[in-house]
């Protein structure tokens, strides 16, 4: 079972009060219209599978009910960072 | 006028024990109000304290008591209000009145859970293994409010000043919730008041 910190109650909680919510920082695009098919399908279909560090949204289903994102290694499951909504990750695995 | 059953009306009660561990009191027909609003806006937060007699409070999984109304933090912008039995369309009016043209929401939930008070020698060992979060006393002071599970179902837990536990059930799981009590509280004894 993950412990995962929850950014809005402040706390560690456990996995079985959240839910996973697929990846995130995925912006919807700002004029659909002018999408070839091939580019809206990329956005509402296809997302990354790395291996190894992945941002994802998950939700405090049975808490908070507040959506948050997570930087989690797919590999070793370490969760690395929760941060609220509308932040960015200080954890990108991209050398400084 | 149609007379009030509780989500817990037809529950079948344990065979009566002298001496339970865990007793169970459900405190009926409380009013229960779900406020929603912006905490960083002042025209907000002194409204509804001037309402209710009593600061929203703020900081995350604590609580507020004024009277008979209490007061949970449920998330950054909404909060639980428990008010006494009856009094909840009151309430709800005068913070209508007060909040007017505000971005705010508040929602009568008062039919769809109710309040339950367990208490009793063995409570530690039933929390133990009814909820996933850590209930001992040292992670759970008096006054602090946690949304957790209690076995499967949603609960939202308060520690109350003398030790006992103030759960939030839904109605829909009352059935589920009372059955799993039960069961759980088999080895210690059950009362129910």
């Amino acid at each position: 079972m993950l412990h995962i910190y929850c950014p809005y109650c402040e706390e560690m909680r456990e996995e079985e009060e959240f839910s996973y919510a697929g990846e995130a920082h995925i912006a919807r695009p700002l004029d659909p219209e002018s999408l070839t098919d091939a580019q809206w399908g990329d956005y509402v279909f296809f997302r990354t599978n790395p291996r190894g560090l992945h941002h994802e949204m998950w939700n405090h289903a049975a808490g908070c009910r507040r959506y948050f994102n997570v930087t989690r290694d797919t590999q070793t499951y370490v969760i690395h960072e929760t941060y609220k909504m509308g932040e960015q990750p200080s954890v990108t695995g991209e050398k400084p | 006028m149609t007379s009030m059953q509780t989500p817990l009306h037809n529950i079948t009660l344990p065979a009566s024990v002298s001496d339970a561990g865990v007793v169970m009191r459900e405190d009926k027909f409380r009013g229960h109000l779900n406020l929603r609003g912006n905490p960083q806006d002042a025209a907000f937060t002194d409204a509804v304290a001037q309402v209710l007699g009593v600061a929203l409070p703020l900081a995350p999984n604590t609580s507020a008591e004024q009277g008979s109304t209490r007061i949970y933090w449920l998330c950054p912008n909404e909060w639980l209000l428990l008010v006494a039995e009856g009094t909840q369309g009151q309430v709800e009016a005068d913070l209508r009145a007060a909040l007017a043209h505000q971005h705010i929401a508040v929602t009568d939930l008062s039919s769809g859970q109710t309040l339950v008070n367990l208490s009793g020698a063995k409570l530690d060992e039933l929390m133990m293994k009814s909820a996933v979060y850590d209930c001992h006393a040292s992670n759970f002071p008096v006054g602090k409010v946690v949304q957790t599970t209690f076995a499967k179902a949603g609960a939202t837990i308060y520690k109350c000043e003398d030790g006992s536990f103030d759960l939030v059930i839904r109605r829909s799981f009352s059935d589920y919730f009372f059955l799993w009590l039960k069961d759980a509280s088999k080895e210690y004894g059950l009362s129910v008041i």
